[in-house]
C-alpha cells in the first residue's frame, strides 16, 4: 500500500476522478468545436453539439451504473457475453454498410449499434468473472483452456469484420487479465517473448540478430529460474526459436509487393502517397503547434481540412496544432491521473473480480490512448482506434461512459461493503 | 493450506502489479512526450514553415488514354487538351464576406462578346458544394477557351481559390466515321460504379461506353499516378514535396484496329445518314472486320464538349426515333430473307436430297399450293435446278426443297456457319444473337401470341422469312460458305501496343464454328453465288465488278405488310480465293439487288483498287503520291 492511501478509503465517490473525466470531456468538445466549426451549419447539426449530447447521455448512464450491485455485474457477465457474440455474428452476415468495405454496424434506426464496442464491455465482464474464480497458473496449462476459448471467439469475429485494431484491444485486456489473475512478471515475459522474436528477427541486420540472441538467452535464464514442467519449458524455447527462424523465412517467401504492404502498415511514412499522407499532414500540424500552440481556432492545417478524419481519429493533431506541446502534455497528464485514480480502486477490495474489472477497463483506455496518439505522431500504423473522451463519435463515447460507470460503481459498491 | 498468510501476500502482489502497470503508463507516455517534443520543439521551424507557407496536397496524375488506329496506322481516336476552371474549396477565403467578393468578381467576368462567363445559378451551386467537398476541385467551367483561361490567370491574385486545370479529352478526328465501332467515353455512372467489374474505378473517372472504347476500356485507361505537391495560400502549385517520389502514371495501350480507313470512308459515303441501314465488310480468312457502318450515326465528339452542349447533343441522339445509338450491324436483328436460301440449298446438297440434277415436279408458275394456302413467288420461273433457283431466287423451288429437307437439317447447316442463338462473340459490346426457329423454340417464343408450330411454316422459313440474323452474321455466313475453312471470330482488335510502340498483344484468329461442308456442296454453292452476279437474269448483277469474280446473294425481307422490304445484299470475292465478304442491309428500302447491291459493289471496288495499287508498284509511281490521294479524300469528307 504505497500511494493514494489518503484518498482510497475515505470517499465512496472519488470527486477527483469524476472531475478528471469531465475535464477530458470538455477538452474533447473544445477540440471538436474548433475542428469543425462553421457559420453555416445550424447549431443542432454541429458535431460539437452532438458530442455534448452524447457525453450528457453517457454521464447519465454512468450515474445509473453507480447503483448496480457487484453481484449483478457478475451475474450479467455470461448472458451479456452471449448476446455480444450473437451480435458479432449478426453483423458479419447482415453487414449494415458493405459499401465502405467493412461492415461493422447494425442499423437500429435511431442508433447505429457497433457490436464490437459492445463486445469490448461484455468480454471485460466475462473474462474478469472467470479469472476471479479460476486463477491461472503457467505450470498448469489446463487453467488457460476456458479463458482461451472465451477470448478467441469474439477476437476471431472482430478480426473477420475486419477490424484488426479493435481485435488487438481484446489481446491487451486478456494479457492484463492474466497478469492480475496469477501470472508473474517472468510469466508475462515468457508469453510475450515469441512476438518479440518475430519482431527482432524479421530484419536481417546484425543489430537485430544480436538483440534476438539476447532475447533467447533471457528466455533460457527465466525458464531455469521458473522451474516449469520440462515439456512447457521446451515449448517456450522452441516457440521462440521457431518464431525467429520462421518469421525471416516467411518474410523472404513473400512477394515484394506483399513485403511492401507489411512495411507500409508498420511504417506509414514509407508510403507517403497512401496512409502516410494523413500521417504526414498530422505530424506537420502537430509540429507546427510548437511549445504553446497557435491558439484556439487558429489551426491553419486542420481548419483547411487537409485531414479528412480530423475530428475523429486525428483529433490529437488539432490539439497539438492549436495548443502545442503544453496542451498535449496537459492532456497526457490528465490521462495519467485518470488511470492512476482508476487503478487505485483495486486497493479498496480483496474481491479479485473488482481488481480484474478495474485493470481491464484501465487497459482498454490505455490501449486506445497509446495507439491513437502514436498513430498521429507517426510512431504506429494507421488504425481506426479513437481517442477516449476527445474523438468525436457516439458509439465510442457510450463505451467510455459505460467503462467510467463501472469504475465509479466498483469504488462505490466496494467501499459500501467495507 | 496457508490461507491466512496468502491473503496478505495476494494483496501485496496485486499492489505490486498495479505499480508495474502504472510504471508502464508513465514510461509509454514519456515516449509519446519525447516524440511530441521532437516534433514541436526540435523540428518546429520546418513544420511551421511547411504548414504556414506551403500546404501539401495530393494530386492524381491521370494516365493518358490509349489511341485507336486503323490497320494502316491512321489515327481514328486521339486525345486533346481541355482547359477547366475550378474552385479549390480549401483555398477559398474562410470569411463569408470575402468569399462573396470572389463570387461577385467571377460573376462580373465577361468574354469578348460581353456575355457572362459564369451564370449565377451554377456558380452558386459550386460555392454551395465547396462547403462539403474539400478534397478535390469543383468545376466551374469545363472545356474553356484559351482566352477565358487567360482572364482567370491574369486576375489570379484577386480570385483566391479559383484555379485552372488541364484535362485530356477524347477526340474523334473523323467525326461520325465508324462511330458505332469506336464508341465514346463519359464520366462513370452511379450504376456502373456499383458493378463488380468497375471495382477499381472511382467516381468521376472517364470510362468507355459502347464500341471499342468500352470493349477495351481496361487496356485504354492505363494506371493513374500520384504526386505530393506544395501549394501556396491561393491553392496554386509551387513545387513538389522534396524527398517524396510520386508514382508516374502508366499510359494506356494503343489499339491497332482491323478497320481500313479508306474502305470505311467509302462505305460511310455509300450509305446516306438519312437512311436506316448497316454494312459489314469482313475478311473471312481471319474474321478481321475491315469496315462497319451503322446508319444513322452519331458524333462521339459531343461527349467531350461542355456539359450544356453535351446534354443537348445527347438528348438529340437519345430521343431520335431513328435510334442512332444502336449499332445496327451487330445489334439489329432482321429476317435473313432470300440470302437464307444458300443455307437451305447447302443443307439439301449436304444431305444428298438436292443435287445439280434435281428438279421438283411442280414448276414455278408464280406460286405454290400448300393445303388450303397459296404461297406466291415473286416471279414466274418455270422448272429450275438448285443453281438456277438461287440465281433467280425462286421461292417455289425452295418451298418444295424446304419441305423435303426439313428444318432440323437446315438449322444444323445454318449453325455450322455462324447463324443461330449464340452471338459470334465480337470484341465490342452489344452483339445480339439471331434465331433459327424449330418447333420447340417457336412454340416457346410465340406462346404469348397464341401461335403454334405448323408444317406450313417451313415454307416461309426455307426462304428466310421468320428467322433472325444480324448483318454481321450475314457477312460471316457468306464469307465462310465461300472459304469452306471454318467460321473465324469476327473482331476489331489487331494489336495492342504500349506507348513506345511495342506490340503487347496480338489477336490470334480463332475458329468458333466448324464452317465445313463437302467439296461437292461447296462447288455447287460457289457456282450458284457466281451465277447470281455474273449470269444473265441473276438478281445480283448490279454487284458485278469487271475482272473480279464476285459471288453474292440478294434478299428482300418482308417485315410489315404494305411497307417496302428490307434490302439485303451479301457478297464475297474473289470466288477462287475469297478475301472480302460484305453484307449490306437498307431498312425498308426495296429490293436487295437494286438498292444494296451497288453499295456493296462500291466497297468491293475500293478494296480491289487499293489492292491493285499495292501489287503494281509502277502504277503507284505513276500516281503522284498515295498519301496525297488520301489527304484529298479527307478534305472532301470534311468539306461536306
Amino acid at each position: 500500500m504505497s500511494s493514494g492511501k489518503f484518498l482510497s478509503h475515505t470517499f465512496r465517490f472519488d470527486g477527483f476522478f469524476i472531475g478528471l473525466v469531465i475535464a477530458l470531456m470538455a477538452c474533447g468538445i473544445t477540440l471538436v468545436y474548433s475542428a469543425t466549426v462553421s457559420d453555416e451549419i445550424p447549431v443542432f447539426d454541429t458535431f460539437w453539439f452532438k458530442q455534448i449530447t452524447y457525453f450528457l447521455f453517457g454521464l447519465g448512464i454512468a450515474g445509473a451504473l453507480t447503483f448496480v450491485r457487484i453481484d449483478w455485474l457478475k451475474r450479467a457477465a455470461v448472458p451479456l457475453y452471449a448476446v455480444s457474440l450473437v451480435l458479432l455474428v449478426v453483423v458479419l452476415f447482415f453487414a449494415g454498410d458493405v459499401v465502405k468495405g467493412a461492415g461493422r454496424w447494425i442499423d437500429l434506426g435511431f442508433f447505429k449499434l457497433q457490436p464490437s464496442e459492445f463486445a469490448k464491455i461484455a468480454y471485460l465482464l466475462v473474462i474478469s468473472y472467470w479469472l476471479s474464480r479460476h486463477p491461472v497458473n503457467l505450470a498448469k496449462v489446463k487453467t488457460f483452456v476456458v479463458p482461451f476459448f472465451l477470448f478467441i471467439v469474439p477476437f476471431g469475429l472482430v478480426l473477420k469484420q475486419p477490424d484488426l485494431s479493435t481485435a488487438l484491444v481484446f489481446i491487451a485486456v486478456t494479457m492484463v487479465g492474466f497478469f492480475f489473475a496469477g501470472l508473474t512478471v517472468a510469466d508475462m515475459f515468457l508469453i510475450v517473448s515469441p512476438v518479440c522474436s518475430v519482431l527482432f528477427s524479421h530484419s536481417q541486420s546484425i543489430e537485430y540478430q544480436v538483440l534476438w540472441g539476447m532475447l533467447i538467452c533471457a528466455v533460457v535464464v527465466t525458464l531455469f529460474r521458473r522451474h516449469l514442467p520440462k515439456i512447457l519449458s521446451g515449448f517456450f524455447l522452441f516457440t521462440n526459436i521457431l518464431a525467429g527462424y520462421a518469421s525471416s523465412m516467411v518474410w523472404n517467401m513473400l512477394e515484394p509487393h506483399q513485403q511492401k504492404r507489411v512495411n507500409t502498415f508498420l511504417d506509414p511514412m514509407s508510403d507517403p502517397l497512401g496512409d502516410g499522407y494523413q500521417v504526414l499532414q498530422s505530424m506537420t500540424a502537430i509540429g507546427s503547434g510548437g511549445l504553446t500552440g497557435k491558439g484556439f481556432g487558429n489551426g491553419t492545417q486542420t481548419n483547411l481540412a487537409f485531414l479528412p478524419e480530423e475530428h475523429t481519429d486525428f483529433i490529437f493533431s488539432v490539439l497539438g496544432e492549436q495548443f502545442g506541446f503544453a496542451g498535449c502534455a496537459v492532456v497526457l497528464v490528465l490521462y495519467a491521473l485518470f488511470l492512476w485514480r482508476a487503478t487505485s480502486i483495486s486497493k479498496l477490495t480483496s474481491d479479485s473480480f473488482v481488481t480484474l474489472m478495474v485493470m481491464g477497463a484501465s487497459t482498454i483506455f490505455l490501449f486506445h490512448i497509446l495507439v491513437n496518439i502514436a498513430m498521429t505522431i507517426g510512431l504506429m500504423p494507421v488504425t481506426g482506434l479513437p481517442l477516449p473522451f476527445l474523438s468525436y463519435g457516439g458509439s465510442f463515447a457510450l463505451t467510455c461512459s459505460v467503462l467510467v460507470g463501472f469504475l465509479v460503481c466498483l469504488r462505490y459498491q466496494s467501499s459500501r461493503r467495507m | 493450506m496457508l490461507n491466512f498468510s496468502t491473503e496478505n501476500e495476494v494483496q501485496q502482489t496485486k499492489n505490486w502489479h498495479v505499480l508495474i502497470f502504472l510504471a508502464g503508463v508513465v514510461l509509454l507516455f514519456g515516449i509519446l512526450l519525447l516524440r511530441l517534443f521532437s516534433l514541436q520543439y526540435t523540428h518546429y521551424d520546418e513544420n511551421l514553415q511547411r504548414s504556414d507557407n506551403n500546404r501539401i496536397r495530393k494530386v492524381e496524375l491521370i494516365a493518358e488514354r490509349g489511341y485507336i488506329y486503323d490497320r494502316n496506322g491512321e489515327i481514328l481516336v486521339r486525345n486533346r487538351p481541355s482547359y477547366q476552371i475550378a474552385i479549390q474549396a480549401t483555398s477559398l477565403p474562410r470569411k463569408k464576406a470575402e468569399r462573396d467578393t470572389v463570387f461577385n468578381r467571377l460573376l462580373q467576368i465577361r468574354d469578348t462578346h460581353g456575355a457572362r462567363l459564369f451564370d449565377s445559378l451554377s456558380l452558386d451551386t459550386a460555392f454551395q458544394r465547396s462547403r462539403w467537398i474539400k478534397t478535390r476541385p469543383i468545376r466551374l467551367l469545363e472545356d474553356a477557351a484559351p482566352e477565358q483561361i487567360a482572364v482567370i490567370e491574369e486576375h489570379s491574385s484577386e480570385l483566391p481559390g479559383v484555379i485552372t486545370m488541364i484535362e485530356s479529352r477524347r477526340e474523334y478526328p473523323y467525326g461520325t466515321l465508324a462511330s458505332h465501332v469506336l464508341g465514346y467515353t463519359s464520366e462513370i455512372s452511379e450504376e456502373q460504379l456499383k458493378l463488380p467489374e468497375f471495382a477499381d474505378y472511382s467516381q468521376r473517372d472517364r470510362v468507355g461506353q459502347k464500341g471499342l472504347e468500352q470493349g477495351y476500356d481496361k487496356e485504354f485507361r492505363g494506371k493513374n499516378g500520384m504526386k505530393l505537391v506544395e501549394v501556396n495560400a491561393s491553392g496554386r502549385e509551387v513545387g513538389q514535396v522534396s524527398g517524396v517520389d510520386g508514382t508516374d502514371p502508366v499510359p494506356g495501350l494503343h489499339l491497332v484496329s482491323t478497320i481500313d480507313l479508306n474502305l470505311q470512308k467509302v462505305a460511310e459515303e455509300a450509305i446516306p445518314d438519312s437512311a436506316k441501314g448497316a454494312l459489314v465488310a469482313i475478311d473471312p480468312n481471319t474474321g478481321e472486320i475491315l469496315a462497319m457502318v451503322s446508319s444513322p450515326r452519331l458524333d462521339p465528339n459531343i461527349f467531350s464538349l461542355k456539359r450544356r452542349e453535351r446534354n443537348k447533343g445527347w438528348a438529340q441522339v437519345a430521343l431520335d426515333s431513328m435510334r442512332p445509338l444502336t449499332n445496327r450491324a451487330i445489334s439489329g436483328t432482321y429476317p435473313p430473307a432470300s440470302i437464307f436460301k444458300l443455307v437451305t440449298a447447302g443443307a439439301g446438297l449436304e444431305s444428298g436430297i438436292l443435287s445439280e440434277n434435281k428438279y421438283y415436279p411442280k414448276p414455278c408458275t408464280g406460286g405454290y399450293q400448300y393445303g388450303s394456302r397459296y404461297q406466291k413467288c415473286w416471279g414466274t420461273h418455270g422448272n429450275l435446278n438448285v443453281v438456277n433457283a438461287i440465281r433467280l431466287s425462286c421461292d417455289v423451288f425452295f418451298y418444295q426443297a424446304g419441305l423435303d429437307i426439313d428444318m432440323a437439317r437446315i438449322n444444323e447447316f445454318g449453325r455450322r456457319f455462324g447463324l443461330g442463338e449464340e452471338p459470334l462473340g465480337i470484341d465490342i459490346p452489344g452483339e445480339k444473337a439471331g434465331w433459327l426457329p424449330d418447333s420447340i423454340s417457336f412454340n416457346q417464343r410465340k406462346k404469348h401470341l397464341g401461335w403454334r408450330w405448323a408444317r406450313g411454316l417451313i415454307l416461309n422459313l426455307s426462304i428466310g422469312q421468320g428467322q433472325l440474323v444480324t448483318p454481321l452474321q450475314q457477312a460471316t455466313l457468306i464469307g465462310s460458305l465461300a472459304t469452306n475453312k471454318g467460321v473465324y471470330r469476327p473482331h476489331f482488335m489487331k494489336e495492342l501496343r504500349d506507348s513506345k510502340g511495342n506490340v503487347v498483344r496480338r489477336y490470334e484468329p480463332e475458329i468458333i464454328r466448324p464452317g465445313k461442308m463437302k467439296p461437292y456442296t461447296h462447288r455447287v454453292l460457289l457456282n450458284a453465288m457466281d451465277s447470281v452476279v455474273n449470269h444473265p437474269g441473276g438478281t445480283g448483277k448490279r454487284g458485278a465488278i469487271p475482272g473480279i469474280r464476285v459471288g453474292a446473294k440478294t434478299g428482300s425481307g418482308e417485315w410489315k405488310k404494305g411497307e417496302k422490304t428490307h434490302a439485303w445484299y451479301a457478297a464475297v470475292a474473289p470466288l477462287e480465293k475469297p478475301e472480302i465478304a460484305v453484307a449490306v442491309i437498307m431498312e425498308a428500302a426495296g429490293g436487295g439487288g437494286a438498292v444494296s447491291g451497288p453499295i456493296a459493289r462500291k466497297v468491293m471496288m475500293a478494296y480491289f483498287e487499293a489492292k491493285k495499287k499495292l501489287e503494281n508498284p509502277e502504277q503507284e509511281n505513276s500516281d503522284t503520291e498515295e498519301a496525297g490521294a488520301t489527304n484529298t479524300v479527307v478534305k472532301k469528307k470534311e468539306g461536306e
